[in-house]
């Protein structure tokens, strides 16, 4: 597992920035697209913005803009039907591959 | 720099099963070499196969399959624009003066596993196609005002293009009705909205201009190519548009010295219904506000000139093989020889073949 997968499997979102230039570095990487400078991670703020959504059978997912305009897709949790640009707060995890949440706030 | 033209063309039935790649290249790669009047393999010094598969050295035993002993053989990758990226190799080939003659055969099985790009983190666990492309479409539907019955006009046109299709892995129409009450797969996407994994091989040679006056005497020539990669992710797009496609069109265009108004024919990638409004509008064919308008027009005047095959949506779409399956119907149109598909007086084609909701595009102008 990579050390952001690792990361993930604990409910922990790192987002890398390079040492170097302070890129932003997504999808995660070890090294900078911009000058190949090393990385420093930062624990993601999880909370975003909703870009654009779509619904599968009764659950809505869509692409959201975190920390940074990192651009996720994830799945959403709403008791009504999502906006876009309402707020929502990121849980995240780790099963074989990277899971995605999103809670509409004060919905 | 050396001038190129296609020679030959050959294809398999597409079909929904699973297939043997290894026979579904040797009998489009067969029929291609019989579709020339004077080739044999000796000729050929260059064999590039494209697929998603994890078979491995597919360039060198399609070579010994066919008897053939070249100077290149190898095989190119790149996902749903494998096979433009291959023709596109081998163009370079002959055009530097390493190669005189190149077979180049896309192949794929319907359970490939290019559909899912598990690098692509950005995704999590919506790493199906269907995922994205759900938010292409709902991003045009609200910034352009594009109806579902304009995204199933896309669908049902391609339907019935394919009937006239005898490579088509379906030859039964599609209504619009049909399509918009098809399965509903996302609240934005229809099962009939979606192309389809496919099993199938599609062939085709290239030659430089010496040699393509000896081989045919309807050589097809390819004037314009343009490629671009703006990443792999595909969270990095803007949803509105296929800026690699608009890129890589302007550099075809350019090299082959037209303007997208003197197209008479074009296969594009519709991978699904939306990519196709979304792509006539990045290759400056009309406009993304009409491209809903532009479609229905077509359909309603029986007007073949975008994916006369009938595109992947109704083709089906064997990745490794689907463009250079679009590139044998351009040279056919051009040739005159599609039969019911034919377009009359078509002069200038177009090419546009796409990977991973459009993070690469690769443009191609022929002219006959």
């Amino acid at each position: 597992m990579t050390f952001f997968e690792d990361q993930l499997e604990q409910g922990i979102f790192q987002i890398g920035y390079c040492k170097n230039c302070n890129n932003t570095i997504w999808p995660p990487k070890e090294i900078c697209q911009m000058c190949h400078g090393g990385i420093n991670w930062k624990e993601s703020m999880n909370v975003g913005k909703i870009v654009e959504f779509s619904k599968k059978d009764s659950m809505y997912f869509g692409l959201i803009e975190i920390d940074d305009k990192i651009r996720i897709l994830g799945n959403i949790s709403c008791s009504s039907e999502p906006k876009i640009g309402q707020s929502v707060k990121m849980k995240v995890s780790f099963h074989n591959k990277p899971h995605y949440s999103f809670i509409v706030e004060n919905n | 720099m050396n001038k190129v033209a296609i020679v030959g063309t050959g294809q398999t039935k597409f079909s929904k099963e699973d297939g043997d790649i290894e026979k579904l290249l040797f009998e489009s790669a067969n029929i291609c070499i019989q579709s020339t009047k004077n080739c044999v393999p000796n000729d050929i010094d260059g064999v590039l196969v494209s697929t998603n598969d994890n078979s491995k050295y597919m360039g060198a035993i399609l070579s010994e399959m066919m008897g053939i002993q070249p100077r290149i053989s190898h095989s190119i990758e790149h996902l749903c624009s494998s096979g433009t990226n291959a023709i596109i190799s081998a163009y370079s080939y002959i055009s530097s003066g390493l190669s005189d003659v190149v077979l180049v055969s896309g192949v794929e099985s319907a359970t490939n596993p290019g559909q899912v790009l598990e690098w692509d983190k950005s995704r999590g666990n919506f790493e199906h196609p269907i995922y994205w492309a759900s938010m292409l479409t709902k991003s045009h539907k609200r910034k352009f005002h594009t109806t579902e019955e304009e995204l199933a006009i896309v669908s049902a046109k391609n339907y019935k293009h394919a009937m006239d299709n005898p490579s088509a892995y379906s030859n039964e129409p599609r209504t619009i009705s049909e399509v918009m009450n098809s399965k509903q797969i996302t609240d934005d996407l229809r099962i009939l909205d979606c192309s389809r994994s496919c099993s199938g091989s599609s062939s085709i040679i290239l030659a430089s201009e010496e040699k393509a006056k000896k081989i045919t005497e309807q050589p097809i020539w390819i004037t314009g190519i343009g490629q671009k990669t703006t990443s792999a992710s595909f969270t990095k797009n803007i949803l509105e548009e296929i800026k690699s496609t608009r890129i890589a069109a302007d550099a075809a265009y350019k090299m082959a010295n037209i303007e997208a108004k003197q197209i008479d024919v074009a296969e594009v990638h519709d991978a699904f219904s939306v990519c196709e409004l979304m792509a006539i509008s990045e290759l400056r064919i009309t406009s993304n506000e009409k491209s809903g308008e532009f479609v229905r027009n077509l359909f309603n005047t029986e007007n073949r000139m975008i994916n006369p095959r009938g595109g992947l949506i109704g083709a089906g779409h064997p990745l490794g093989a689907t463009g250079i399956s679009q590139t044998i119907e351009i040279s056919n149109q051009l040739q005159g020889k599609s039969e019911k598909r034919q377009i009359p007086n078509t002069r200038t084609g177009l090419i546009h073949n796409m990977s991973a909701a459009g993070t690469s595009s690769s443009v191609m102008v022929l002219k006959n």
